[in-house]
């Protein structure tokens, strides 16, 4: 491996961390296989990855969330077995968390107050020492309040918060688990500044991102894993974007196809001025105008939580529409007065976080599977061959462990959205919501379910697919719609399109809002 | 206002302190334990104990602060099988609580057959010591004994340890998210064990309090519930031990009013004027629990427990 | 023998074992009871399955309790499919005793065959509205059912005494608190010239009918989803708050027919006190059972011997009545430690 090197020094300074040989299995799964890897001090490591390649595992192992099975890790050149994270704190490791380990009920202060080892016993907030704790805050985001409750803030204040709280701990190594999935652009490249900054003073980074776009920006070197495996590590000036690409997916990338584009689409879903009520702790939708023709995907950008939830669950008929109308060829879908949604099969819903909102995590996969049916079934009904059809679902849909009886909830996150999209997308549906729908899937899941989403656009469908991933809609999708705080901000057709104009509407700057 | 309307007055914020005191400490115990993401139905049970405990030893020392201590200790030492239980075997709190409940009655009703109809010596009421004080004051002091002061102060030195101190924003960050606190260095089960035993202590002290000082009896099944009352208005007051003041005063008021009712020769059934107070204690926590649907402020690793959708 | 058959037996085993531990725990912890309130342990235990089961009239006695027992365990069982913890089956019982007693009263001199079943619907509307309160006010407004059936309890009892000493108050019972005796047409009889009655029936048919409903029919499995995530349920057109007013009524309606039963057949009229805590012992017996229909039955028969044996210790061996209750309490107990310790285990080797 070439190595040469990036920082101003002739002399390549000693590893802060070292990680020989680490193997971390999960039963018969190998999540991690001899990795081995160096972090010096100065410099930003970027870990790439794809879904399941075994980054994250590898860095709860040297924070100390689990201990390798195989191989050590050394920190200043001693090696170290950490029992927990404390012990990893103590050695001088931070790391920021993907799910943030903040306390929603709690303020901002309070949080970190909680994590900070100096805190005295007393804390009467007139106390001078009080404001120590609050010097990275301040220093990262000097206009948030302290005193606001973590649940009124905006995700990527929360991403602030949990960073000021692991920089309190003063780490000399800092670990950030996917921290730009959540952000605007804006806010990507101001974190992206933030990670150079602790670079140069003198910490060592590790980034860990499935977005070449991170590697670009910040990366001094690159490391690649795969299957659990180090496939390919050196400095990030050296790899072009294919090359790290194929190493995460192990072949060269598909050629993708996206979905062919209407030629005068026949509108079919139709929301007219849609306002959802303000009492929920979502962002509601606010005045919002959409239609979506036959044969459309329709994307919807924005950062989560600007009403993205809402408008989807406004279409499903879970949330009650206060102003507006939506219609599906010209059938109400608006939630009825008893709370319940019209009853209709005409409709595909793929909510965001399965676990929560699209299964009963007790009951088996089969009865998950049969969901939809089961109100046309009679009252006292046999089996009903629900077993068979279970069956050919799970092996259609490739969901794993193939066991028709296993709880819905011991599936893996990839998996149950497999069984949520099985379910859903099984059938003829007229309009098909997707909510993050390939999140958390490796990228030849990813695509089947995008193929999936396509063909039912091919058959004459209305996709409305609200996403996270910005290239991904810039990719395939017709047209897309931006929201921010619930408001459309502008609809973007894929030809104009430019990651700078939609990232401005998604900050809430931009365009006038227009009519579909 | 007249010296009548004085003494009135006085005597109704008198009678509802006295008969908020017991719930007021019990209340306390409970919020203590709820923060820390544990729900002890039990406490029901934890009163009882202390009750009889409180007046077994204070009619046998003729001490009534040597009961209080007997009774806040046997409240303590039930307190421990729900810990034990939901600790170490990991069981059903709810269940937990209502066998602790079970064992706390049976036991109190066997070894309580022997007290009925026996005799305390009271607390001093407060008046005897400031026979000086204005009328207003007089009037109040000399139907409350040095409890009812000493139930307040602890509820606002409870809160002043919640809010402001690092133990009890340990105890907070435990019934928030256990897993986090755990990831911080704090010990979830130690900081549940020390709540469920606090809790107990209090629940005990409570019930002596309503045997040795506010009725100076005891009988079978004496609290007739104000444990599971506590238990709910813990929520009514959002968790938060300075508001456990007002609303088991609030809930002493509705006792006191079916007292003075009752006294003023009111022809209602007793039995029909004291389902009032369970009546207020199920509106005030159906209110609250409407109320705070969104505004959460219940200790998150609690919601489980009240499976709130 | 051949494997599968021998992999069969060991499964059986694997799952009866936790039980076989449990009564083995509570044995033993019975008979320190016994000895630290100064009784012989193994002769007392031996007195109590005698007093249980041992003759025709320990037998029937037994199986006079078994009847409200199961009934109450029932009422806590139909709400807990729905995921409800309902610990409302006493307050149901006295507020269904009391309907019943309403149209008895009302209607004292009608013929058997139109009384007694009137009133014994009486019976089970009282506990359906006592159990439709908490229903209604969780589905609705999301608040707690445990806490407000547990207090709506204390008011039950609190107005049959209202009424008992009050309005319907015998004068010719001399300053007992207690309706007239119930005519001879409202009395339930009992089978073979004992007191064990009809309500036992009711109950093994509620057990049996509630049992298959559950398992076998749509029904059954809507609740099932409900329980498990009732937004999803929301997702494929299933109410949660119409559920749990229907759950809650019905196990209502079966806390009250334990009522009206127990005065009918047992009482002869209203009075205080006509549940020993039976709604409590119902909600042991619920939890034994695994929230089964069909294992209640069973349950509430052993914790029917426990309390019949309870009555008759007091009666012949001194042994006071409080400690059945302090029995049952240490059988819950331990159930939930044996049965919390067996999770872990089984986890911790998973």
């Amino acid at each position: 491996m070439v190595d040469t090197t990036v920082s101003a020094s002739v002399t390549r300074p000693s590893p802060l961390v070292a990680m020989v040989g680490v193997t971390k299995r999960f039963g018969a799964i190998a999540a991690n296989e001899q990795v081995d890897l160096e972090v010096f001090p100065g410099e930003v490591l970027a870990l790439l990855g794809e879904n399941g390649a075994g980054k994250s595992t590898l860095m709860h192992l040297l924070y100390g969330l689990y201990a390798p099975d195989d191989g050590h890790i050394s920190v200043d050149g001693k090696e170290v077995h950490f029992a927990s994270p404390r012990d990893a704190m103590a050695a001088g490791i931070g790391m920021v968390f993907q799910q943030f380990s903040l306390l929603p009920n709690l303020s901002v202060l309070e949080n970190l107050l909680v994590a900070w080892p100096a805190a005295p016993w007393w804390q009467g907030r007139a106390r001078s020492i009080m404001s120590e704790v609050l010097v990275w805050l301040r220093k990262l985001a000097p206009n948030l309040d302290p005193a606001r409750r973590v649940s009124d803030l905006a995700v990527g204040e929360r991403q602030v918060v949990e960073l000021a709280k692991v920089l309190n701990l003063d780490p000399r190594i800092v670990i950030l688990d996917e921290p730009t999935s959540v952000l605007t652009p804006d806010e990507t490249a101001r974190l992206h500044g933030f990670v150079r900054n602790l670079a140069v003073a003198g910490k060592a980074v590790i980034f860990i991102t499935h977005k070449i776009g991170d590697v670009t920006a910040c990366a001094d070197r690159v490391a690649v894993m795969r299957h659990g495996r180090l496939v390919e590590q050196g400095v990030s000036s050296s790899k072009s974007s294919d090359q790290i690409v194929s190493a995460m997916v192990g072949q060269t990338v598909l050629n993708r196809v996206g979905p062919a584009a209407p030629v005068s689409p026949v509108p079919r879903l139709q929301i007219f001025k849609l306002s959802t009520s303000p009492n929920d702790s979502n962002c509601p939708v606010d005045a919002l105008t959409l239609t979506v023709g036959s044969g459309e995907v329709v994307g919807v950008a924005g950062v989560i939580g600007n009403g993205q939830t809402a408008l989807a669950e406004a279409i499903a008929g879970l949330m009650p529409v206060l102003t507006g109308e939506i219609t599906l060829d010209g059938a109400s879908l608006a939630c009825l007065g008893n709370g319940l949604p019209p009853p209709t099969r005409a409709l595909a819903y793929v909510p965001e976080r399965p676990i929560d909102n699209a299964v009963v995590a007790d009951l088996d996969v089969a009865t998950n599977l049969d969901l939809r049916l089961l109100q046309a079934q009679p009252f006292f009904s046999a089996n009903l061959d629900r077993a068979g059809r279970a069956a050919a679902l799970i092996s259609d849909y490739d969901v794993r462990p193939r066991n028709p009886d296993l709880a819905a909830g011991s599936l893996s996150g990839g998996n149950l959205q497999k069984l949520v999209i099985a379910r859903e997308l099984s059938g003829s549906p007229n309009l098909v919501v997707a909510c993050y729908p390939t999140m958390g899937l490796d990228l030849i899941a990813a695509d089947a379910v995008r193929q999936r989403m396509f063909e039912h656009a091919a058959r004459g469908s209305a996709v409305l697919w609200i996403s996270e991933d910005l290239d991904d809609l810039l990719q395939y999708a017709h047209r897309i719609a931006v929201l921010f705080n619930g408001r459309l901000m502008g609809i973007v057709a894929r030809d104009g399109a430019s990651r700078d104009r939609i990232g401005r509407l998604m900050a809430g700057i931009g365009d006038e809002p227009r009519v579909a | 206002m007249a010296d009548q309307d004085f003494l009135m007055l006085g005597s109704w914020i008198a009678a509802s302190l006295r008969s908020a005191t017991p719930l007021l400490i019990v209340m306390l115990g409970e919020t203590l334990t709820q923060r820390t993401g544990v729900i002890n139905l039990g406490v029901e049970g934890e009163m009882l104990m202390g009750a009889c405990a409180g007046f077994a030893v204070a009619a046998a020392t003729g001490s009534p602060l040597t009961g209080l201590f007997a009774g806040a200790i046997a409240g303590m030492m039930l307190s421990t099988v729900h810990a034990g239980l939901v600790l170490a075997a990991k069981a059903n709190q709810i269940g937990s609580g209502l066998a602790v409940w079970m064992i706390g009655l049976g036991l109190t009703s066997y070894f309580g057959r022997t007290f009925v109809g026996g005799q305390v010596s009271p607390f001093l009421p407060l008046g005897s010591y400031l026979p000086n004080a204005p009328l207003f004051i007089r009037a109040i002091l000399d139907q409350i004994t040095a409890t009812a002061p000493a139930a307040l102060a602890l509820a606002v030195i409870a809160g002043f340890w919640l809010y402001r101190t690092r133990t009890g924003l340990n105890w907070r960050t435990v019934g928030e998210s256990a897993e986090v606190a755990r990831a911080l260095g704090i010990r979830p089960v130690r900081v549940r064990l020390q709540a469920i035993l606090v809790g107990g202590l209090f629940a005990g002290l409570g019930g002596a309090i309503l045997s040795v000082d506010y009725t100076q009896t005891w009988a079978q099944d004496i609290t007739k519930g104000k444990g599971l009352v506590a238990v709910g208005l813990v929520i009514v007051a959002r968790w938060n031990p300075f508001l456990v003041i007002p609303t088991a005063l609030l809930f002493g008021l509705s006792e006191t009013s079916v007292l003075k009712l009752q006294a003023g020769g009111v022809a209602i059934s007793p039995s029909l004027l004291a389902t009032v107070p369970y009546f207020f204690a199920i509106l005030v926590v159906v209110f609250a629990q409407a109320q705070g649907r969104r505004s959460a402020a219940m200790p998150a690793d609690l919601t489980a427990i009240f499976r709130t959708r | 023998m051949s494997p599968d058959r021998s992999r069969g037996i060991a499964s059986i085993l694997a799952s009866i074992l936790p039980t076989l531990i449990m009564a083995v725990v509570f044995i033993l912890v019975a008979m320190a009871f016994f000895m630290s309130i100064g009784k012989p342990p193994l002769s007392t235990l031996t007195d109590m399955v005698k007093f249980a089961v041992g003759d025709t009239y320990s037998l029937s006695e037994t199986l006079v309790k078994t009847a409200p027992i199961l009934l109450c365990a029932l009422a806590t069982i139909v709400p807990a499919r729905l995921g409800l913890v309902s610990v409302g089956a006493d307050g149901q019982l006295f507020v269904g005793a009391l309907f019943g007693t309403a149209v008895v009263l009302a209607f004292r001199n009608a013929p058997g065959a139109i009384l007694l079943p009137a009133m014994l619907l009486a019976g089970m509307a009282g506990g359906a509205l006592w159990g439709f309160v908490p229903g209604l006010l969780r589905g609705r407004l999301d608040a707690n059912e445990t806490i407000i059936t547990l207090l709506l309890n204390y008011v039950g009892a609190l107005l049959v005494n209202a009424l008992v000493f009050g309005p319907w108050k015998d004068p010719s019972n001399l300053g007992w608190p207690a309706t007239i005796s119930f005519p001879a047409a409202a009395m339930l009889p009992g089978f073979f010239g004992t007191r064990a009655h009809l309500g036992l029936v009711f109950g093994v048919l509620a057990a049996v009918g509630f049992g298959m409903l559950f398992a076998k029919s749509r029904w059954g499995r809507e609740l099932a989803i409900l329980k498990g995530n009732a937004k999803v349920g929301r997702m494929i057109g299933l109410s949660f708050p119409r559920e749990a007013m229907l759950v809650m009524s019905l196990g209502g309606a079966l806390g009250g027919l334990a009522g009206i039963c127990e005065v009918a057949a047992i009482q002869g009229r209203l009075q205080p006190g006509i549940s020993v805590g039976y709604g409590l012992t119902g909600f042991l017996v619920a939890w034994l059972s695994g929230h089964n229909a069909f294992v209640a039955i069973m349950v509430s028969f052993l914790i029917g011997g426990l309390a019949a044996a309870g009555d008759s210790l007091q009666l012949f061996a001194k042994v006071p009545a409080a400690s059945a209750t302090i029995l049952q309490g240490l059988l819950f107990a331990t159930a939930l430690a044996v049965g919390g310790l067996s999770q872990r285990w089984r986890a911790s080797r998973g």
